[in-house]
């Protein structure tokens, strides 16, 4: 039986940068910053990741431990470079690197039916120079749909007896 | 790690005093050497130069991984003292054994009764007491002997010197003795090094008296005595070097010693622990109790633990330094054992603390990075534990304190540790294993390393991920911070309770704490950026933050600013806005404090830009601010518009520009509207807006519109329109048109818009766009200009535009599709027709005519001008031109002017394209430039000769022709070759040297067939053979010459006409028989290509030559000559001529003729059977014999058989049997059907059966 993961915050970072859902869990909410702050400095070691990543022409999604520092922050990067990062609370055990890929597949899953969305485009003017603007859309307060399956998830993981 | 005592910290090497190299006073170096010069003394530079070596090779550090056999050298005087080894008993205490000074045992020890162990006593075995002690000594020199001394003097200056030296020696073995006698008490090693200088080196003396020293002193056999003259600065490396190399087993064996008998007395001590705890002589009750033996096991671990440092055995010094912490929790576990806060427990969590530093650092030495990062946050975890049970838990600043040293002391070993060896393990994942690594591991027999990979390859413990060390510090100033708030904290209860809450709080009062987090915050920030890759440096500006927000509290506004403005620029640009909030708000503060009022401007502007509300209670604050901001104050320079550009971060309005289409033509306009919106919230609808203006891309001008609210009482309605008309660019030289003053509320209540349609064209092409559109706001002396761009994009707000259709009731019609946000203009499409006509195919050697019809079916004059491009074609021997309008060119025809043409009416040129050579597709590019002629307006004046003028109004119009071009005739010609049946002239025939000998060589028959392979008949005019003899061949006739008039006629597609042509041909011994012989004409055809109306072209000439002739050639040939007809029984005569054309063999040939009496039909009389003469080279033969037909009808000629021998004369030549000889057969053939088709190569070979004779009645 592996260690329960406690997974205090999830943010999807677009592939300009720019912030499109970040959700904590963690139980005292005042935090909620914070983990605005982890997802951005994570971005620092992703860039690292990756350019170590190209220098070998690997194609991983999962990008491993990027740093630890109350929590343990993982990063993940989707083929359309959709950046996907997961705050662990911190814990004296072996963190499975399977099980945070787990994770992190379920949430690209959760974020590309989310972005499938065709209703996100209704109102999009058809030119595609503010297709990225729809993708961060899809984060916004307007679609409920997408927040509930990243709770959903978060639910699943941090009670792996109820799944 | 200034916190800690260094003792503790340090790593520890071997101890070796050094004596002897102090430097010298001037007596010395007067009284033995006299060289006035001390400088130059080399002994002088000796000592100067060791001293250096030896100190300079090791510093005292706390990160020292490198094992290399390297000692601490500590310079002494020759009579240092140590400290006394075990203290005589105060008393007379016989019972007691002897202690040494720094026991708890001892009364005077400042660890009585009960201290563990102090720093002193690491510095007593690194200061006070070596493990050997390296003695420097000169050896005394006599002066070298006078050069002229006699035989007696002699002998009395070597007795004279013998005595001086023993005596010296002497002295010096006492020396040494005493020192010997007082290292072998501490067992310390003694060496002695003695300097001599070179000279003496050579002395034969020397072995001598080395060996009287050693034995006088009582130095010990092996590596206690060095003799060493002056040498150079690598030599003394050297020496030092091997100095040390034969030192450090004694030293070695010294620290083990300690070690030994350290683990004797722990021995001892755990088996009768409390019978052998001597009571304290002045045992009263009051006194504190003594050491406890798990404070013994801890003061005896950490003793064994610093021997095993010494003599750099780590894994060992670990092992004991682990042991000793784990002594250490169980004292700090009971509180009866180390009550807390007092002056031991301080002392023992200081030793801990060290302890714990040291194991950290030696996993370190060995890259147990998880195994150091274990030991670290378990020694953190403990210890909290431990502190809520003392009552500094995580509520007081004490334990916040103790944790941010905790991460800062482990932050700076890892600094060191990497400013040299220690390498930070990057946590990249770990690909999963493949497949052939799985089986690789499921065959290997043995498991024990790949197990570890494979539990790497599972995941990693996050809290045992080694990071650099910009992050402990970072987590040093949170922990810094926290212990600012609980310190605050505790500063509000004394003030309100007026107790003192406990002893260290004064001392925390003088504490600097935010200077102590900027300080850690600014190590990080170093760290960090060092350390990062990404060139955004997020973790910087995360730092930077922290920087300063600490700043900000610590009161220096001015550099709180400066962060903020470099961190806001990235943030905005991310578009990260929940970080810029907090941002924003202290940086406003900041803006307050410092008094800037422009910077304060901005930032509340930017506030609401970002849709930021402060106050959730109360939204209308931030607009509050900005009010009475502009209000009470002024602005520092009042003539200066303040510009507040927040095009990175959120517009304050809303804003969308829509061109209603994208594509116009001049004098037309489009329609356009630009809203601007304000959000729900917060409310923006107080600012007092003074105007409006829109720039656009062009040289339209500006439009403003002032504010009208003052006009009325009422609110604006929650859309408002202003028509701003029809706009369009000034003509050039003429003043616009003042415009009537636009007026509109310029007041945005919460989601209202402000809605300007318009219509937009110009006369002229071009793009029209509006680039910005800038706001002001007016209020007493300050005018600030807010620009907005056309279009602002909010992020994640995906807005369908909408056109404004009616503004009662309010309507608006959504914009599917691209929305156009400029406009171009074009000019009018010029109508004009262009019609190419001709009739493909293009024959070769014609001019093919193709007519460019061109018609203005505008309503405007046209002038026309047309350029052709004849492409090149990639054929060989293609050759084309184009004549067009007078000028010819193989390429292009530029400007052929059509004139102008007014509207309707229509103009047409031939262009004319010669195809020769090849046959190929040529394509034409017809251009037709169309341009108005400016009537209406005169072109303005040209500024450059060079450049067109810009707004010619010039339309284009481009056809390609593609012209297939074919032969109108196609030629195919047969040759055939006949034999000269003529005797060749004899070599010395006079005849052959007249100039127009023709020296017969056979005839060619060339037939041609023409063939009209064109779609288009043609009309041939004259068809001709142009003669054109050569030395070899020449043409005697053909059936044109004779019968022209035949072919004078319309050929049609698929017509054949056929001509025969006879060439004579001759030898020439000039030019081999190889060489081609060129044709002797060529046919000359005139045309006209016949047209579909029936008319006729032009005139053009087909030639083609006749073809290149190669008549066959032949070796030894027999022609045979008869008649086709014959009377019955009247005679005729057969000739046969053997003709010998080999070049160099002479033939022997045998003529043999068979007669069949029963079938042949003759009467033959001639040669039967015979051998001709050798025919040499060149030679012909001719045998004649007669015939009398016998037989009517087709009668066969005699058999007739021709032999040469002469091959089989040569192949018989070896074996001279004679034998019945076989010939190679020769050709024999029949002249009436000599011909030969023209390839060479086979000439048709008549066998011995050749043709009949018709014999007649």
């Amino acid at each position: 039986m592996p260690p329960q993961l406690r997974l205090n915050a999830v943010a999807f970072v677009s592939s300009q940068n720019h912030p499109i859902l970040i959700r904590t869990f963690s139980q005292p909410k005042q935090d909620e910053l914070k983990y605005h702050y982890i997802a951005h400095t994570s971005l620092d070691v992703i860039d690292e990741r990756i350019t170590a990543a190209g220098a070998t022409k690997s194609t991983e999604c999962y990008l491993g431990l990027l740093y630890v520092e109350d929590v343990a922050v993982y990063g993940y990067m989707t083929p359309l470079k959709v950046k996907i990062i997961i705050a662990l609370e911190l814990s004296d055990n072996v963190v499975r690197d399977i099980d945070v890929i787990t994770i992190s597949q379920a949430l690209h899953t959760a974020y590309r039916r989310s972005v499938a969305n065709p209703f996100l485009r209704l109102h999009a003017p058809s030119d595609n120079v503010t297709d990225h603007a729809v993708v961060v859309s899809a984060g916004s307060q307007k679609w409920k749909l997408f927040r509930e399956r990243v709770d959903e998830i978060c639910r699943a993981v941090t009670l792996p007896a109820a799944a | 790690m200034n916190s800690y005592p260094p003792e503790l910290l340090a790593q520890l090497a071997p101890v070796m005093f050094v004596a002897g190299l102090d430097a010298p006073n001037p007596q010395d170096a007067s009284a033995t050497q006299g060289t006035p010069s001390k400088q130059q003394d080399p002994f002088v530079i000796l000592k100067h130069r060791l001293r250096e070596a030896l100190i300079a090779q090791r510093k005292v550090a706390i990160w020292q991984p490198e094992k290399a056999k390297v000692f601490q050298a500590v310079l002494v005087d020759t009579d240092v003292r140590f400290p006394p080894r075990k203290l005589p008993p105060a008393e007379d205490q016989q019972f007691h054994p002897l202690h040494s000074p720094l026991s708890p045992l001892t009364p005077t020890s400042p660890l009585y009764p009960d201290g563990l162990i102090a720093p002193i006593w690491i510095r007593k075995h690194t200061t006070l007491v070596p493990s050997v002690f390296v003695l420097f000594k000169r050896i005394y020199e006599h002066p070298p002997a006078p050069p002229n001394l006699s035989g007696t003097e002699h002998a009395d200056y070597d007795r004279e010197r013998e005595a001086e030296e023993r005596k010296r020696d002497t002295e010096l073995s006492a020396e040494i003795a005493q020192r010997k006698r007082s290292t072998n008490e501490r067992s310390i090693k003694l060496t002695a090094v003695l300097m001599a200088s070179r000279r003496m080196l050579d002395d034969p003396a020397l072995d001598a008296r080395l060996t009287f020293i050693r034995r006088q002193s009582g130095l010990d056999p092996r590596a206690a005595l060095f003799v060493l003259s002056p040498v150079t600065q690598s030599e003394i490396g050297d020496f030092v070097r091997s100095l040390q190399e034969a030192l450090y087993e004694p030293a070695l064996d010294y620290y083990s010693n300690h070690s030994k008998r350290v683990r004797r007395k722990r021995n001892r001590h755990s088996q009768g622990t409390t019978l052998a705890m001597p009571l304290s002589p002045l045992g009263a009750g009051n006194s504190p109790r003594p050491l406890r033996p798990e404070g013994w096991t801890v003061r005896y671990e950490h003793k064994m633990a610093c021997f095993a440092e010494f003599r750099g055995e780590d894994e060992v010094a670990l092992k004991h330094y682990q042991d000793a912490y784990a002594a250490l929790l169980v004292m700090f576990g009971s509180t009866a054992i180390l009550p807390p806060r007092t002056k031991r427990w301080a002392e023992a969590k200081v030793l801990a603390d060290c302890v714990s530093v040291k194991i950290c650092k030696l996993y370190l030495y060995n890259n147990e990075h998880s195994m150091a990062l274990a030991h670290h946050n378990s020694h953190m975890r403990k210890f909290s534990d431990l502190s809520r049970g003392w009552g500094i838990g995580e509520e007081t600043f004490e334990f916040w304190s103790w944790l941010a040293r905790q991460h800062r002391v482990f932050a700076e070993l890892l600094e060191q540790g990497v400013r040299t060896n220690l390498k930070i393990p990057k946590h990249l994942p770990v690909p999963p294993p493949t497949a052939a690594k799985v089986a690789a591991q499921a065959a290997a027999p043995q498991r024990g390393p790949l197990e570890a990979d494979a539990l790497r390859a599972l995941g990693l413990n996050p809290t045992h991920a080694l990071q650099h060390p910009g992050f402990y510090y970072y987590m040093a100033a949170q922990c810094t911070e926290q212990r600012r708030e609980r310190f605050l904290r505790a500063l509000d209860s004394e003030s309100s309770q007026h107790v003192s809450l406990s002893p260290g709080f004064s001392n925390e009062k003088k504490v600097d704490h935010l200077a102590i987090a900027l300080e850690l915050y600014t190590r990080a920030y170093e760290l960090f950026k060092k350390n990062s890759a990404s060139q955004q440096g997020r973790q910087q500006l995360w730092i930077a933050y922290r920087i300063a927000q600490t700043y900000f509290e610590s009161g220096k506004f001015d550099m709180a600013v400066r962060f903020f403005e470099r961190i806001a620029k990235t943030y905005r640009r991310e578009k990260w806005d929940a970080m810029l909030r907090p941002l924003l708000s202290t940086w406003y503060a900041c803006a307050q404090q410092l008094g800037d009022m422009e910077l304060s401007v901005h930032l509340l502007l930017e506030m609401l830009g970002h849709r930021l509300v402060i106050d959730q209670d109360d939204p209308e604050s931030v607009q509050e601010d900005l009010l009475a901001v502009l209000q009470s104050t002024v602005p520092s320079n009042p003539e200066q518009p303040l510009i507040v550009d927040l095009s990175e971060s959120g517009p304050l309005l809303d804003t969308t520009t829509i061109f209603w289409t994208s594509d116009i033509s001049v004098g037309e306009s489009s329609a356009f509207q630009i809203t601007l919106s304000a959000p729900p919230l917060p409310p923006i609808s107080e600012l007092p807006f003074a105007s409006l203006s829109i720039y656009f891309a062009d040289d339209l001008p500006p439009i403003v519109i002032h504010d009208a609210s003052a006009d009325d009482d009422m609110a604006p309605p929650l859309v408002q329109r202003v028509a701003l008309g029809d706009l369009r660019p000034p003509q050039g030289g003429e003043d616009p048109v003042p415009r009537e003053e636009l007026r509109a509320k310029l007041r945005w209540d919460p989601g209202s818009s402000l809605i300007l349609t318009g219509s937009l064209g110009s006369d002229l092409p071009g793009t029209l766009s509006v680039s910005k559109l800038v706001l002001t706001l007016k209020q007493n002396t300050w005018t600030v200009e807010l620009p907005l761009q056309p279009n602002s994009p909010r992020l994640g707000l995906v807005r369908e535009p909408q056109w404004l259709r009616s503004v009662t009731p309010i309507r608006f019609m959504p914009l599917p599709g691209e929305v156009h946000s400029s406009v171009t203009i074009h000019n009018k499409p010029h109508r004009i027709s262009v019609a190419v006509g001709h009739h493909a195919p293009a024959y070769l050697g014609e001019e093919f005519p193709i007519v460019v019809d061109v018609t203005n079916t505008d309503d405007r004059e046209l002038e026309i001008v047309v350029d052709v491009l004849l492409h090149p074609l990639e054929v060989e021997h293609a050759v084309s031109s184009i004549t067009f309008d007078g000028q010819s060119s193989t390429s292009l025809i530029k400007g052929v002017t059509f004139g102008t043409l007014a509207p309707g009416v229509n103009m047409s040129k031939t262009l004319l394209l010669s195809v020769e050579g090849a046959i190929g597709d040529r394509t034409l590019d017809i251009s037709v430039q169309s341009q108005t002629t400016s009537t209406t307006a005169p072109p303005p004046p040209v500024t450059s000769p060079d450049s067109p003028p810009l707004h010619t109004d010039t339309s284009e119009t481009l056809r390609t022709l593609v012209i297939p071009s074919v032969e109108p005739i196609k030629f195919e010609q047969t040759v055939k070759y006949r034999r000269s049946t003529k005797k060749a002239a004899g070599l010395a025939d006079i005849a052959t040297f007249e100039d127009d000998f023709w020296d017969d060589a056979g005839e060619a028959y060339v037939s041609t067939v023409m063939t009209c392979s064109g779609q288009s008949g043609i009309s041939v005019e004259s068809v001709k053979l142009v003669r054109k003899d050569g030395p070899r061949a020449k043409v005697v006739d053909c059936f044109i010459d004779t019968d022209e008039e035949d072919f004078l006629s319309e050929w049609l597609s698929g017509d054949e006409f056929c001509d025969q042509c006879r060439i004579a041909l001759s030898r020439d011994e000039e030019s081999s028989p190889e060489d081609l012989i060129p044709g002797p004409g060529h046919y000359e055809i005139s045309w006209r290509r016949l047209l579909s109306d029936g008319s006729k072209g032009s005139l053009s000439t087909s030639s083609f030559s006749l073809p290149r002739l190669e008549p066959p050639t032949d070796g030894l040939i027999a022609l045979l000559d008869i008649p086709s007809v014959a009377k019955l029984h009247s005679p005729v005569s057969m000739h046969l001529i053997v003709r010998n054309n080999r070049p160099t063999r002479s033939a022997n040939v045998v003529v043999q003729l068979d007669l069949d009496p029963v079938t042949d039909g003759f009467i033959v009389s001639g040669l039967r059977q015979g051998r001709l003469p050798v025919l040499m080279p060149g030679a012909e033969e001719r045998l004649t014999w007669n015939l009398i037909p016998v037989e009517c009808g087709y009668v066969k000629i005699p058999k007739m058989k021709v032999t040469d021998r002469r091959a089989v004369i040569d192949a018989q030549l070896p074996n001279a049997s004679g034998g019945k000889a076989e010939g190679e057969d020769v050709a024999v053939v029949d002249v009436r059907m000599d011909v030969q088709p023209g390839d060479g190569a086979s000439a048709v070979v008549y066998g011995p059966r050749t043709g009949t004779i018709l014999v007649l009645p």
